[in-house]
C-alpha cells in the first residue's frame, strides 16, 4: 500500500493543472483564476510543509522522498505561492490566457518537484524537461508583438541544445558504470572518477543543470528571457526554477562522493567566469529585469562555491543560500511587478521616487539588495558566510577572496538601485503605488524573514544541515 | 582568564536603546520633526549616560572583560552572542556616546526627511556600539557592516558637494575592506579547528602559526586600514567627509575611522601578534607616509571640509604609527590619540557645520572675519584648530607625544618625518582660522546670526571634554593601561 502523502504536494501540483485545464475551456475570468490559483498554491506549500519528515522510495525506487528533497519542495511549492500572489491583475499576459498560464506554473512546478525527489537519471531528465516545455510556453506568452516568442525561442535553442548535452552526458556515464540509479552511481563513480570518458560525462550531464541555473557557459538565455518574459514569469525563473535547478545539481555532484580535482576545478572555473561575467555585466543594465538575470548568474557562481566544497556543511550552506535567494530575489520582482505600469518592462530609473511611493516596497528593496549583495544582518550574508565557511574549510581560500571582490563589485550597481528609489526624485510627481492590504503584509513577512534569517539563522540552519545530511 | 558575568546586561541595554530609538522613529509620523529630534536626543542621551556610568564603574584595579554578557546563538558554527569591555573598548565606548549625543543636538535644525535620517543615524550607531563591544567574531563583522551602509544614503540624500560621487567611492572603498576582513575572520576559525568564532578562545597562544597570522594580520590590516584612513587606501576619506551632512561627518571622521583603528587592534593584534611584528615595518612607513602627506595635502585646499578630511588621514596616521612602534607606549599613545582625535574632529565638523549652514558655503577665500560676525560659533573652530595642532593642556597633545616619543624610539626617522609633518599641519591648520575667523569681513554675510544658546550645547560638550582630557590625561591614560599591558604580557 502506497502512503499517498508522500506524493502530496506534486497530486495537488497535478490536481491543479487539471482544474485549470478545465477552466481554459470556459469563460475566461481573471479574479475567478487567481483567487483559485492562490487556493491551490496555498494547499501546496501546506502539504509540502505538513510532510516535511516525511520519508519513502517510491516508484522502483527512481524516487525518493526525504528531508532533503521535502525542504526543496516547500522552497519551490513557496516560489509558486509568491509568484501567484503577485499574479492578480497581470497585464504582461493576455486575460485570455490566464488559465493557461495557472495550468503551465502547476505542470512546472510538479516537474520541479519531481526534480528534487528524482534519484534515477532517466526520471530525472523527463522531470527536467517537462519543467523546461512549461517554461518555454510561459515566456512566450508575454502579450504584445511577438517580444515573448523571441525570447522564448532563444530559451527553447539554449534549452534543447543543453538536453543533448546532457543526455550524452549520461549516457557516458551509462556506458562507464551501466548504472542509472543515483545510489549505485555513488557506489560506482568515486572508484572510476579518474577516467576521462567519466569525468566528461558528469561534466556533460552538469551541463543540462547548468542551463536551468544559469551558470556561465550556458547562461546566454537569461537576461534577454527575463527580459522579454511578463514579470510573473521572470519571478518564477528567478526563484523556483532555480531552487529546482539547485537541487538536482547538488544531487548530481553528491554522486561523485569527495569529488575528483577536475570536477572541482572546472567547477571552480565556471564559479569564478560566472560570478565575474554576472556581475560586470551587470553594471551596464539599464532594464531592472535584465539587471535581475545577470546578478543571477552571478549568484550562480556563488552557489557553485558551495556546491564545489562537497562537503555536509557546503551543502547545507547552499541550501540556505537557495533559500534566501528566493526570498531576495522575489523581492526584488515584487517591486518590478508594482512598479512597472501598464506591462511594460521597468528600468531602473523608473524607480525615482519609490520611498514616497510606498515606503514598505522601497524598504523592502533596499533589505533585498543589500542581502543580494551579502551585507549583514541579512539573510544573504548568512548564506555567503556558511558558504564561504565550507569552501575555506576545503581550503579555497582564493576562490573566497575573489567571490568578495566579486561581492564589492556587485555592490555598486546594487547601490545604483538604492539610489533610484531612496535619492532621485521622479521628474514629475508621481502619485502613491496602490499597494494592497494583503500585498503589504507580504512584504512585511519578507522584510521579517530577510532579517530574522540574517540575525538569529539557527533554526534554519539546522534544518539546512540536517537536509543535507540526507543527500551524503 | 576568569569571566564573571555582568548583573545586569548593560551592554545589551545600550544596544536594545539605539534599536528602541530606531523602532520608534520608524513608527512616527513623518511630519512631527520635532518629537523626532526629541526622540532621538532621549535615546542618544541614554547611550551616553550608560556609557559614562560603564566607563566610572570598570574596575581598574581587576582589569581584564568586565560586564560580560555571552549567550550561544549558532550551535553549529560555534558563534556566541558575546560582550564585553575592557580598556579599550569602554573609550571608544565613551566616545561614541559623546559624539552619538552632540550629532544628534547639531542636527536640531534638520528639516528634509527628519525621520529618515535620524532612523539611519541609529542604525549606524547600533553598528558603532556593538562592534566595540563585541568579542565574536561574526557579530564584529555584522556590526562592522551595519555601521557602514546607511552612510551610502546619509551621504547620498543629505550631503553636499559631490554628494552622490563621494557616498559611492566611500561605500564601495570601506565594503572592499570587509572584502577582505570576512575572508581573514573565515579563515582564521576554520585553521584553529575549534569551531568557535569567540574571540577570547582563539587568542589563546599557539592557535595560529607565525605564517597564518601574518597573512591574516596583513588582511585585518588592509581591510580595516581602508575605513582608518591608511595611505594609500584613504582617497574616499576627504571626499566623503567634504560630501556628508555635519553630524554624519563627526560620526564618520569622530568614530568610524576609529573603528578601523580598532579593527586592527582587536582582530589584527590580539589575534595576529606574530603577524604584528612581522608587518610593523611596513605599518610604520604607511603611517609616516600618511602623516606626511595629510598635512601637506592639506596645505594647498580651498574648501574647510576638505582640510579637515586631510587633517584626519594625518591624524589617524598618528594612531597607525603608535601601533606600528610595538611598544606598550606606543599602544597607548594611539589609543588615546584615538579617542582625543575623536573628540577634536567632530567639534571641528561640527563648527564648521553651523558656519555652512549659515553662510552655504566651505570655500575659505569666501568667508573672512567671521570672528566678528558669530564670535561664538568661531571660537569653537579655533578651540577645535588648537586641539588639531597639539597645543598643550588639550586632549591631542597627550597623545601625540606618547606615540611621538615610542616612535622617536623604535623609527626614528618615521619620527622625526612626523613631528616635521605636524609642524605643517599646524601651518595649514592656522592658515584656515586666519583666513576665516580673522582678516577682512565678508560683507555678504556681516547679518549672519551668531550661534543659538541650544546649538552651542554640543559644541561646549566637545570643547569640555576635549580640556577635561587635556589637563587630567591620566583619567585616559589608566584606562588604556589595564587593556594594554595585559595584552604586553601575553606577547612572546
Amino acid at each position: 500500500m502506497m502512503n499517498w502523502m508522500l506524493l502530496g504536494p506534486e497530486l495537488h501540483c497535478l490536481l491543479m493543472g487539471g482544474v485549470f485545464l478545465g477552466l481554459s475551456m470556459v469563460r475566461p475570468n481573471p479574479a475567478r483564476d487567481y483567487l483559485t490559483a492562490m487556493v491551490f498554491a496555498t494547499v501546496v506549500v501546506g502539504f509540502g510543509l505538513a510532510g516535511m519528515k516525511l520519508q519513502g522510495d517510491l516508484f522502483a525506487a527512481a524516487y525518493r522522498v526525504d528531508l532533503y528533497s521535502q525542504v526543496f519542495k516547500i522552497l519551490i511549492g513557496l516560489g509558486l505561492f509568491l509568484v501567484v500572489s503577485i499574479s492578480s491583475g497581470m497585464k504582461g499576459i493576455d486575460e485570455r490566457y490566464h488559465p493557461e498560464y495557472y495550468l503551465l506554473l502547476a505542470t512546472c512546478t510538479l516537474a520541479m518537484m519531481m526534480m528534487a525527489s528524482a534519484v534515477h537519471l532517466v526520471a530525472l531528465f523527463i522531470a527536467l524537461e517537462l519543467s523546461s516545455y512549461s517554461l518555454y510556453i510561459l515566456v512566450s506568452m508575454r502579450k504584445g508583438r511577438g517580444i515573448g516568442i523571441e525570447g522564448g525561442i532563444k530559451y527553447f535553442f539554449v534549452g534543447a541544445s543543453a538536453s543533448a548535452v546532457m543526455l550524452m552526458g549520461m549516457a557516458l556515464i551509462y556506458g562507464a558504470t551501466r548504472a542509472f540509479h543515483i545510489a549505485e552511481l555513488m557506489e560506482i563513480l568515486p572508484s572510476v572518477l579518474n577516467q576521462p570518458e567519466v569525468i566528461i560525462g558528469l561534466m556533460f550531464t552538469l551541463g543540462g543543470f547548468f542551463f536551468k541555473l544559469a551558470v556561465f557557459p550556458f547562461h546566454f538565455w537569461a537576461p534577454d528571457v527575463y527580459e522579454t518574459a511578463a514579470d510573473q514569469v521572470a519571478a518564477y525563473i528567478a526563484t523556483a526554477s532555480k531552487v529546482a535547478a539547485v537541487a538536482i545539481l547538488m544531487r548530481m555532484a553528491a554522486v561523485s562522493g569527495g569529488g575528483s580535482k577536475y570536477l572541482i576545478d572546472v567547477l571552480a572555473i565556471l564559479a569564478i567566469v560566472s560570478m565575474t561575467v554576472g556581475n560586470l555585466a551587470a553594471i551596464v543594465q539599464k532594464d531592472l529585469k535584465r539587471l535581475l538575470a545577470y546578478s543571477s548568474i552571478a549568484h550562480a557562481g556563488y552557489i557553485l562555491i558551495g556546491i564545489l566544497s562537497m562537503s555536509q556543511s557546503g551543502y547545507a550552506g547552499t541550501i540556505f543560500y537557495v533559500l534566501g535567494v528566493v526570498v531576495m530575489k522575489f523581492t526584488c520582482f515584487l517591486v518590478v511587478v508594482k512598479g512597472a505600469s501598464g506591462g511594460r518592462n521597468i528600468e531602473v530609473s523608473h524607480l525615482a521616487g519609490l520611498h514616497r511611493r510606498s515606503p514598505i516596497l522601497a524598504l523592502a528593496l533596499m533589505l533585498a539588495l543589500f542581502g543580494l549583495a551579502g551585507i549583514p544582518p541579512t539573510i544573504g550574508f548568512t548564506g555567503k558566510l556558511l558558504i564561504f565557511t565550507a569552501a575555506v574549510e576545503q581550503g579555497h581560500l582564493p576562490l573566497v577572496i575573489i567571490a568578495m571582490i566579486n561581492v564589492v563589485i556587485s555592490l555598486y550597481y546594487y547601490l545604483l538601485i538604492l539610489k533610484a528609489a531612496y535619492v532621485e526624485e521622479p521628474a514629475e510627481t508621481l502619485p502613491p503605488l496602490e499597494v494592497s492590504p494583503a500585498l503589504k503584509v507580504l512584504a512585511i513577512a519578507l522584510i521579517t524573514v530577510m532579517l530574522v534569517a540574517g540575525i538569529y539563522p539557527q533554526p534554519l540552519i539546522e534544518l539546512a544541515r540536517a537536509a543535507a545530511l540526507a543527500l551524503i | 582568564m576568569p569571566v564573571e558575568y555582568a548583573k545586569f546586561p548593560y551592554l545589551t541595554t545600550i544596544l536594545l536603546s539605539c534599536i528602541a530609538g530606531l523602532l520608534i522613529i520608524v513608527f512616527m509620523p513623518r511630519e512631527r520633526k520635532t518629537e523626532i529630534k526629541v526622540v532621538s536626543a532621549v535615546f542618544s542621551g541614554i547611550t551616553l549616560v550608560l556609557s559614562i556610568y560603564l566607563y566610572f564603574a570598570y574596575d581598574k584595579q581587576a582589569g581584564g572583560l568586565q560586564f560580560v554578557e555571552k549567550v550561544l546563538w549558532v550551535k553549529s558554527l560555534g558563534i556566541h552572542y558575546f560582550n564585553a569591555v575592557d580598556g579599550f573598548s569602554l573609550p571608544m565606548l565613551l566616545l561614541t556616546g559623546i559624539v552619538f549625543f552632540t550629532g544628534v543636538l547639531t542636527m536640531w535644525e534638520l528639516e528634509n526627511r527628519v525621520k529618515e535620517f535620524f532612523a539611519l543615524l541609529f542604525l549606524l550607531v547600533s553598528g558603532v556600539f556593538g562592534l566595540f563591544m563585541s568579542l565574536d567574531l561574526f557579530f564584529i563583522f555584522i556590526w562592522y557592516d551595519v555601521s557602514l551602509f546607511p552612510m551610502y544614503l546619509l551621504i547620498a540624500i543629505w550631503g553636499s558637494t559631490r554628494k552622490e560621487y563621494g557616498a559611492m567611492k566611500l561605500t564601495l572603498y570601506l565594503l572592499a575592506g570587509s572584502a577582505l576582513i570576512l575572508p581573514a575572520i573565515v579563515y582564521l576559525v576554520v585553521q584553529s579547528g575549534m569551531n568557535t568564532f569567540d574571540l577570547t578562545a582563539l587568542m589563546a597562544p599557539g592557535t595560529f602559526t607565525p605564517g597564518q597570522q601574518r597573512f591574516a594580520f596583513l588582511l585585518f590590516y588592509i581591510g580595516f586600514g581602508i575605513l582608518a584612513g591608511v595611505w594609500p587606501f584613504h582617497t574616499w576619506s576627504p571626499v566623503g567627509h567634504v560630501a556628508a551632512p555635519t553630524s554624519v561627518s563627526m560620526i564618520h571622521a569622530g568614530v568610524l575611522m576609529k573603528i578601523g583603528a580598532f579593527g586592527v587592534l582587536r582582530l589584527g593584534i590580539f589575534l595576529c601578534p606574530e603577524g604584528w611584528h612581522y608587518w610593523a615595518h611596513l605599518m610604520a612607513v604607511l603611517a609616516t607616509v600618511g602623516i606626511v602627506y595629510g598635512a601637506l595635502a592639506g596645505l594647498v585646499q580651498t574648501d574647510i571640509k576638505y582640510v579637515i578630511g586631510y587633517s584626519s588621514v594625518s591624524h589617524m596616521g598618528i594612531v597607525g604609527l603608535g601601533l606600528a612602534t610595538v611598544t606598550l607606549d606606543g599602544l597607548n599613545g594611539a589609543v588615546f590619540q584615538m579617542f582625543a582625535h575623536g573628540i577634536m574632529t567632530a567639534l571641528f565638523f561640527s563648527s564648521v557645520g553651523y558656519i555652512y549652514d549659515r553662510t552655504h558655503t566651505k570655500a575659505i577665500d569666501e568667508l573672512g572675519g567671521l570672528s566678528q560676525i558669530m564670535p561664538k560659533a568661531s571660537s569653537f573652530l579655533i578651540v577645535a584648530a588648537l586641539t588639531g595642532i597639539g597645543v598643550p593642556c588639550l586632549a591631542s597633545f597627550w597623545g601625540e607625544l606618547v606615540v611621538f616619543i615610542a616612535a622617536f624610539k623604535t623609527y626614528p626617522l618615521c619620527g622625526t618625518l612626523a613631528v616635521c609633518a605636524l609642524v605643517i599641519s599646524a601651518l595649514f591648520i592656522l592658515r584656515v582660522v586666519q583666513r576665516t575667523c580673522y582678516g577682512p569681513k565678508n560683507e555678504q554675510f556681516a547679518h549672519l546670526p551668531d550661534i543659538s544658546f541650544g546649538l552651542s550645547i554640543p559644541r561646549i560638550i566637545l570643547v569640555s571634554v576635549i580640556v577635561l582630557f587635556g589637563f587630567y590625561p591620566a583619567l585616559l591614560f589608566d584606562m588604556i593601561q589595564t587593556a594594554s599591558v595585559p595584552l604586553f604580557g601575553r606577547l612572546p
